[in-house]
């Protein structure tokens, strides 16, 4: 087998690529540059519709829609031509072919939604944003990837398996000696124990796409149960839990990581109550948003109150009991799973670190919403303190918290990210992103390929993130 | 730079202009087919009803539509010169030298960081490049036409440290720093109290003749028209379907809109059981939704199928009037003299028994000084200082009053959303002041609900309305099962006449009026026996205001309720209320039945509140007073009689009694009270402040 180069036969889109990247570059350019020079129009007359089609501005206006669409359509070239042409387009022929599924999974996501987009409210105006629309491709392309993974679709060899003979080899790279059916290269080459970059990385997609909106989750119970009252009662409560979360927030994250991770820390048991206690609150909420809402009508209340707090009591006993630890509280029959206790602990300071700037998010929103009419409308009818703050105030929070947890996920992947590279929480061999970067990290000036991938997945991951954050934030400000 | 040259036609001249703005879904027509035009040194009123298009104009004119406004026919002369035409430097020329805007928001129209004095200079200095002495004379010279005291302090001064309406009054003084040929008014005092509003409208007025500015007075107050204008324009639904003198318009109008609209305000002569107001019927049409034709079409008495939704009507003159014209293709047909048809007279409700008695209530507040650590010493406002009266069953009991009068105070305590710091508070004879609302139980919480002002306020936005009222049927353990209550919820929606598939609806599906009915009818959810009604329909369309009004009067009269109607529009108290009671600083100073508030002798605050309210009639003479100054402030209230201050009778009292002590309360007759100095001898001088012409 040959090595295999990274356009192949498809290499006569290079110099066209290279083209239009130019052309975009140059009239971005122009653009700022006339921006900055020419006067705003004034597009208010009748005759507007014409006048806006005319001068430099709107030539390089127009000029910079044209080189954008000129490179999209070069990027669907490669990637068409790659699924056709497999290994004979190159590297990034087979990384087209291999992310086959994927592609079907966004055309039909996105197909489907464009046609109902009226239907489906926020989500659907989402795809009136081309930038809206970029960020949730880009954060699809991961979940997708990191759920097809998990299913050993994408991923061409096993990410812990070690090829003798391909330690720190380039992308494309051919097997010494392949057996039957084994795919027949490293695409992205090997890292420094021989193992596939390309499969570490889609494998290590599942793990932070499992993890990061989870933890986020997480966050958001703990900030908006307690910043709902901070806001709404105000007083030395709001005192104190503010107190509390600058305190937090002041604390050097990176030094309370390396405390979770001390055996004589976790020998205590620390990370263990912490996580009793944080974990509670997901209880704590949904029990108060149920009772609240249902305390007129005892037999409803208790129905819901059952239905929802039993399953979610046994998970929470079973994610923090642990055999033989300090918290072995609850009966075997009860205790159904165990975490791996570095898993526990990225969790932990995920929450710990990102609850405290929900608090204070929620804390505000509360603030303005309490002084609204309905809310006084509840007061006067005798409502409790907690049905205005859940039912009341917090759905109409919804619009930036929203934004915030899109936004708050790529903290949080980010975050597992400086975990892994630091080297805490997660298995060594773990292929998650962070982690690979690391070891990438060692060798990075001798060989560069085994740190880009997952860096560069990291970094569009996030990238799709705030873009979606962006354009939810501006389709829930319009009409 | 030179303004441009001497012109002697209209100032402005807009001619057939039509405004859309774009948006994803369709283009949004929000000004069809308007022309008008300003003449120098006259005054041309903007009156319609929210959405008309009204302000459209107005930016129209200071070519300001934003991103997604364009004009798409049309044109607007400034001076003869079209404005489409002209470039974008001498655009910002016109613009604040030539053509000034005053907005509603005072605050919102001044730098916050910045001193009055240099806001205030920048205009003549940016404009007319004259040196910073001459700008600051000129600042002087302005600040003091506008009334304002002390004006070198004033310069000195930020925004904030200035009240609302001294605030108006520097952006008013803003605007003639470049002595404009057309002055822009956008609702200029709305945010304004209504003493306030008369001092500033009385010197815009005075301000328009001493300049010679010519006006474009945009508001939804034909009160207030009346009082500043000389012509007026009546919008409805983006098009002008009247245009006239106001002579004209207000005693000869040839437009069924102008008409109805008219019939829809509390003038002085309407009277709740025998001249009940007549609400226009319907809805305002949304911009997209516009009927073929007439737009008022679908809502017109006169509405003839065939020929009103035939095609696009134009604007007609009305002959042997000097340029009224009208947008109606009957107008020549209908009997506009003919008498309006008397519903069914309703029989006045006798007040019943006394269900609720106040005793001289009294709320105080402890303001700490220190927010942070709460020592230091603490300030003591007194929002409500000994409240007394009493409440009957079925009757209309009017609070009035101007912001920070203790009204809303006064509604927190009786809610239980407050203690009282003193007095009583008796509802059926058991004594609820100290019974915070948790502590209350739900027959008394449902039995005093309330009524809330703000329409886009009142109901959650994400939640349908029919389970917000569900809720508080819940809440007032009201029905069975959920059956009964989705049923009671259906009734209680019949009540306020709102169709029953309004349940399943966001209330942002719902206009204003519609979301206050759905106010209503949860406040009445429980079975309410007294509601207060905090200006339940101050933020609401006049048309939609006397349907509102109607409502409120008809369950009232069913149901029996006690009905305490917080307000501050005079108009609109005199038609429903039975009693009033006038509230200034915290204090009573009048009560009595509505014709003893309403005639001599009147408490100074009562006279001058009366002369303040704009009222839309031609036939009515007001005598003209004015106060001076502001309100003053809870925190740092005047010594001995409250209304001190701005007292034109304080004079009449000898020995200077009103600095030195609160009067005490007076009875006069029949249970009217008023607490004043003034002798018996000079109450009984005292002239009605509103009197009918002679016909």
């Amino acid at each position: 087998m040959d090595p295999l180069s990274w356009t192949g036969q498809i290499a006569f889109l290079n110099p066209l690529m290279m083209l239009t990247l130019a052309a975009l570059g140059l009239s971005i350019l122009a653009w700022m540059v006339l921006s900055a020079v020419l006067p705003e129009n004034r597009a208010i007359n009748s005759g507007a519709a014409e006048m806006m089609a005319s001068g430099p501005r709107d030539w390089v206006a127009s000029a910079v829609r044209y080189a954008f669409l000129a490179v999209i359509g070069v990027v669907l070239a490669y990637l068409i031509l790659g699924l056709i042409l497999d290994t004979k387009a190159g590297i990034i022929g087979a990384l087209a072919r291999q992310f086959l599924p994927v592609w079907i999974a966004l055309v039909l996501l996105f197909a489907i939604s464009i046609n109902l987009k009226r239907k489906l409210g926020l989500y659907g105006k989402l795809f009136d944003s081309p930038i809206g629309m970029i960020g949730f491709a880009l954060v699809m392309f991961w979940v997708f990837t990191g759920f097809f993974g998990a299913f050993d679709m994408i991923i061409t060899h096993d990410p812990l398996s070690q090829l003798s003979g391909l330690k720190n080899k380039v992308p494309g790279t051919p097997l010494p000696n392949p057996e039957e059916g084994q795919f027949a290269w490293y695409l992205l080459g090997g890292d420094n124990l021989a193992r596939d970059v390309f499969s570490r990385m889609v494998k290590g997609s599942w793990e932070v796409v499992k993890i990061a909106p989870l933890a986020t989750i997480f966050a958001f119970m703990v900030g908006i149960t307690l910043g709902l009252p901070a806001g709404y009662f105000g007083g030395r409560l709001d005192t104190f839990l503010s107190f509390l979360a600058n305190l937090i927030l002041a604390f050097p994250v990176i030094l309370l990581f390396y405390l979770l991770v001390t055996p004589e820390i976790v020998a205590t048991g620390l990370p263990q109550y912490m996580a009793a206690i944080l974990f509670a609150f997901p209880l704590i909420f949904f029990g108060v948003l149920i009772n609240s809402r249902f305390h007129t009508q005892p037999q409803k209340n208790y129905l819901w109150l059952a239905v929802v707090l039993i399953p979610l009591a046994m998970l929470y006993l079973s994610l923090i009991n642990e055999k033989g630890s300090v918290l072995d509280i609850a009966p075997r029959a009860l205790d159904f799973f165990d975490i791996p206790g570095g898993i526990l602990v990225v969790f932990v300071s995920v929450v710990f670190v990102n609850s405290p700037t929900v608090f204070r998010i929620v804390r505000g929103l509360t603030l303005d919403i309490k002084t609204r009419d309905y809310v006084a409308a509840a007061q006067t009818r005798g409502e409790r303190p907690w049905y205005i703050m859940l039912w009341e105030v917090l759905p109409n929070a919804r619009g930036p918290l929203i934004v915030d947890f899109c936004l708050r996920i790529g903290y949080t992947t980010i975050l597992l990210g400086t975990l892994g590279f630091f080297g805490l929480g997660l298995p060594p061999e773990s292929p998650d992103w962070g982690s690979t970067i690391n070891e990438g990290r060692k060798l990075l000036s001798i060989y560069l390929h085994p740190a880009i991938p997952p860096a560069m997945a990291l970094l569009s991951l996030v990238l799709g993130l705030n873009l979606l954050a962006d354009g939810l934030r501006e389709e829930s400000l319009k009409d | 730079m030179n303004k441009l040259a001497d012109y002697d036609g209209p100032i402005l001249e807009i001619d057939k202009l039509s405004i859309s703005f774009f948006t994803r879904l369709r283009e949004i027509p929000a000004v069809m087919d308007f022309s008008v035009a300003v003449q120098p040194g006259e005054a041309v009123g903007l009156v319609g009803e929210s959405g008309c298009g009204k302000s459209t104009v107005a930016l129209g004119v200071m070519q300001d539509l934003g991103k997604n406004g364009r004009i798409v026919g049309g044109t607007i002369k400034f001076k003869g010169r079209d404005l489409a035409e002209i470039s974008a430097d001498e655009l910002r020329d016109i613009r604040g030298n030539e053509i000034a805007m005053i907005y509603q928001e005072p605050m919102a129209s001044l730098n916050p960081a910045m001193k009055i004095g240099k806001q205030l200079m920048e205009v003549p200095m940016i404009h007319e490049g004259i040196g910073e002495k001459e700008a600051y004379q000129r600042a002087l010279e302005v600040v003091t036409d506008v009334r304002l005291p002390d004006p070198e302090r004033m310069l000195n001064s930020y925004p904030h440290q200035l009240s609302g309406g001294q605030q108006q009054r520097i952006v008013i003084a803003m605007a003639l720093m470049s002595k404009p040929s057309l002055l822009i008014l956008d609702e200029p005092t709305t945010a304004l109290d209504v003493t306030v509003e008369a001092a500033v409208v009385e010197l815009v007025k005075d301000l328009g003749k001493k300049y010679g500015t010519s006006m474009l007075f945009i508001s939804h107050n034909l009160g207030l028209v009346l009082e500043t204008c000389d012509r007026v324009c009546v919008m409805y639904s983006g098009e002008a379907v009247e245009r006239g003198s106001i002579a004209d318009v207000f005693d000869d109008m040839q437009h069924p809109y102008t008409q109805a609209l008219f019939r829809s305000i509390p003038l002085p002569s309407a009277d709740k059981n025998a001249h009940p107001l007549v609400a226009i019927p319907g809805n305002f049409p949304l911009p997209h939704e516009r009927p073929p034709g007439c737009n008022f079409g679908p809502r017109c008495d006169y509405f003839e199928a065939g020929r009103c939704d035939a095609g696009d009507i134009l604007m007609e003159n009305v002959p042997g009037n000097d340029r009224h014209a009208t947008r109606c293709v009957k107008f020549k047909e209908i009997d506009w003299n003919a008498p309006v048809e008397v519903g069914e007279e309703k029989e006045k409700t006798k007040p019943g028994k006394v269900v609720l008695k106040m005793d001289n209530l009294k709320k105080y507040y402890e303001v700490a000084a220190n927010a942070l650590f709460g020592g230091g010493e603490t300030k003591v406002v007194k929002a409500n200082e000994t409240l007394s009266f009493e409440a009957r069953e079925s009757e209309t009991l009017a609070i009035v009053g101007e912001s920070g009068c203790g009204k809303s105070t006064f509604a927190k305590v009786l809610m239980g959303l407050e203690t009282a710091t003193e007095g009583q508070i008796l509802l059926d004879g058991s004594n609820i002041e100290q019974t915070p609302i948790e502590a209350r139980d739900t027959t008394t919480v449902s039995d005093v609900q309330m009524v809330f002002q703000n329409p886009f306020d009142t109901l959650n936005p994400s939640m349908t309305v029919g389970r917000q009222i569900i809720r508080a049927l819940e809440v007032f353990d009201i029905g069975e099962n959920d059956r009964d209550r989705k049923q009671r919820m259906l009734e209680l929606l019949d009540l306020v006449k709102l169709p029953r598939a309004f349940a399943d609806r966001m209330p942002r599906q719902l206009s204003g009026g519609q979301k206050q009915r759905v106010g209503i009818a949860r406040a009445f959810s429980g079975g309410a026996r007294i509601v207060v009604a905090d200006e339940p329909v101050s933020a609401l369309d006049v048309s939609v205001q006397a349907a509102v009004t109607d409502l409120l009067m008809e369950i009232q009269r069913n149901e029996k309720t006690t009905l305490l109607f917080i307000s501050h529009d005079l108009s609109i108290v005199r038609y429903l209320s039975d009693r009033v009671m006038v509230m200034y600083l915290g204090h009573v100073v009048e009560l009595g039945d509505t014709d003893q508030v309403f005639s001599p002798p009147y408490h100074p605050y009562t006279e001058a509140l009366l002369s303040a309210v704009p009222i839309a009639d031609t036939s009515i003479q007001k005598e003209h007073i004015v106060l001076e100054g502001d309100i003053p402030s809870a925190m740092n209230p005047p010594s001995g009689c409250p209304f001190q201050t701005r007292c034109r009778w304080k004079s009449e009292v000898p020995g200077g009694l009103c600095d030195i002590e609160v009067p005490p309360v007076r009875t006069l007759q029949d249970g009217h009270q008023i607490k004043c100095h003034l002798s018996d001898a000079v109450l009984e001088q005292m002239t009605p402040v509103i009197k009918t012409a002679a016909e």
